[in-house]
């Protein structure tokens, strides 16, 4: 349509240059964020020897994997990844379970207090997590849970943030449908769990991807309260080989990439999910 | 008699109401309790207690013994304390302005139809969904002596840096691989911004002869200006808690160069084991992030267009 008007072609040069100048940057930005990956990739299936006898570019052909099988062998990765998937898995359920109980509560049923409780939640989102860590270490020593996985979970099963969302969602819940179950006589607890939730899979799922993830990828609460060696999180464990192998490229780059590709996975297959939390948790305060 | 029936009536009717609020009451506490016991001793009990804890010296193991403001008088004179307030400064003044402007300039070329929007978009992903641990050992290596970055330079001519040893450069590096992994979380922010934007605003400027740069400028900045405001201020907020990427890649150094507040908490309370001025310190961050959070919601009316 544009171009039929003469006066607005000068105008489309100028939209194709800049065009052009999008996609130059774009393509450099990309490049820039994929460059690194490539590079740990490539240097993890060097041998010793070649990390650095050879220029960056250089690439082993074929692969020497002997940086995988040393490091599956030395460090307990394993351990670490079956630690961290319990946790993760335990604070997923978890967090789901009370935060969409309480979002409920919060949403549809009715108790004396009830928004100004929803208001003091909402405060403290406030409250940074710098300044829990140093009482909840305490909390946590004087409860006996340090140096066990219940210190990463006990904090992380209720979040305010979680049950701030779920409210929001349960709102525009529509009302017939309760009204309907009201009707026939279904208590809050069997509506709960026979309506709500089986109608509410994309903000669990989004929400249990984020929870999931956050812990997957902790690392300064884990590194506070897990010292024992065979408790570790893969991000922790991932962290101090830097002490044991500490310019072993190859190996450390192998153990990154190992860490890195069970999200990476999840997130080709969920993609959707993966963004709509981010953007929620963008929108964290 | 029928007065009387009607009255029994209601009055049932009442009752029957007023039980079924009450079980109604009693059902939204039972479902708020299990959250509200983790969030009264993990977040609530915590905040009020690490208050406690700033006007005490405690090294865990000993009980506490209670100095009065005596913490807060050290930070004054303890000069690593400065240097470490000041070093966040700079990070948050140069990492949230330019992380703020690459993205927002990202979202708005990525929200047009082009080829191979998603492999773009897949690729500023990336470093978002990578464990902060793993991105430090990844540019430890890419900014070591031989590493990529002063490859790159010797291809072009130019002599090796110090990226993380020079304490000069070692804040800016850490700052660049901040930027570098958190461009793709406000891209996607801004992006869903960029798509509530009007269409009839954007093309009424392009008639009027705005080209594409003055109707971004002048159309969508100010329609987006709430995102804007709200993604600087978690920016700074982030910023006044980074701690992963210092750890791994320099553990603050060298010297103090690269010791950020988020990582002088964390040595103070865990290294040294100064429960009491850790806990001082992470006071004043808490102070002053709720200082930005409170003034971000009483400026946001003022500063920022809304439609009403």
């Amino acid at each position: 349509m544009e171009s039929k008007y003469s006066s607005l072609r000068t105008l489309d040069y100028g939209r194709l240059i800049l065009k052009m100048l999008a996609v130059t940057l774009l393509t450099l930005g990309a490049i820039s964020m994929i460059i690194p990956f490539l590079w740990s990739i490539s240097t993890s299936i060097k041998s010793t020897e070649n990390i650095f006898a050879h220029s960056a570019f250089w690439i082993q052909w074929p692969p020497d994997f002997s940086a995988y099988t040393k490091i599956l062998k030395e460090v307990p990765i394993f351990q670490y990844a079956l630690n961290t998937l319990k946790v993760a898995c335990i604070v997923t359920f978890g967090q789901l379970l009370t935060s969409s109980m309480a979002g409920y509560a919060f949403a549809k049923l009715k108790f004396p207090g009830r928004d100004r409780l929803f208001v003091f939640y909402l405060a403290t989102m406030m409250i940074p997590g710098t300044v829990l860590l140093i009482p909840n270490f305490i909390v946590m020593s004087k409860i006996g849970a340090v140096n066990t996985h219940w210190a990463l979970i006990l904090s992380a099963v209720g979040s305010v943030y979680s049950t701030f969302l779920m409210r929001q969602f349960f709102q525009t819940f529509p009302s017939e449908l309760e009204d309907a179950a009201k009707l026939d006589g279904c208590t809050p607890i069997s509506f709960y769990w026979r309506i709500l939730l089986p109608n509410s899979k994309p903000i669990l799922l989004t929400l249990g991807l984020m929870a999931f993830q956050g812990i997957w990828n902790d690392f300064q609460w884990p590194l506070i309260v897990l010292s024992r060696p065979e408790i570790r999180t893969l991000q922790v464990g991932l962290s101090y080989l830097t002490n044991e192998y500490y310019t072993d490229w190859n190996l450390l780059m192998a153990g990154s990439i190992l860490t890195i590709l069970p999200i990476i996975v999840l997130f080709f297959f969920v993609q959707k999910y993966f963004v709509q939390s981010f953007k929620l948790t963008g929108l964290k305060g | 008699m029928e007065i009387t029936q009607d009255l029994t009536v209601v009055a049932k009717k009442e009752s029957s109401l007023s039980s079924i609020k009450i079980r109604e009451a009693i059902w939204g506490f039972l479902f708020i309790t299990p959250n509200f016991i983790v969030v009264l001793i993990f977040t609530i009990f915590p905040v009020i207690f690490s208050f406690y804890m700033s006007l005490t010296n405690w090294n865990i193991l000993s009980n506490p013994t209670f100095v009065g403001l005596a913490n807060y008088q050290q930070m004054l004179g303890d000069s690593v304390a400065k240097e470490t307030f000041l070093n966040t400064l700079y990070y948050t003044i140069i990492s949230v302005p330019i992380n703020v402007l690459l993205t927002m300039v990202l979202a708005a070329m990525l929200n047009q139809k082009m080829r191979g929007l998603a492999f773009y978009r897949t690729a500023y992903y990336l470093p978002v969904i990578t464990a902060s641990v793993a991105v430090s050992l990844m540019f430890m290596w890419v900014l070591s002596t031989n590493g990529l970055a002063n490859q790159l330079l010797g291809i072009i001519g130019l002599q090796p840096v110090k990226w993380l040893t020079d304490a000069k450069i070692a804040l800016n590096s850490v700052i660049s691989v901040t930027i570098w992994k958190s461009l793709g979380m406000n891209m996607i922010i801004f992006l869903a911004a960029l798509q509530d934007v009007p269409n009839e605003l954007v093309e009424a400027a392009a008639i009027d002869g705005a080209n594409r740069v003055q109707q971004f400028i002048h159309i969508t900045v100010p329609l987006i200006s709430p995102v804007i405001f709200f993604v600087t201020i978690t920016g700074i907020i982030g910023s006044f808690q980074s701690f992963d990427l210092v750890y791994n890649m320099t553990k603050g150094g060298p010297g103090h160069a690269t010791t950020v507040i988020g990582y002088y908490i964390w040595q103070q309370a865990f290294n040294y084991m100064h429960m009491g001025y850790g806990s001082a310190l992470a006071y004043i961050v808490f102070i002053a992030i709720l200082v930005l959070t409170i003034s971000q919601w009483l400026l946001r009316k003022r500063w920022v267009y809304t439609e009403e």
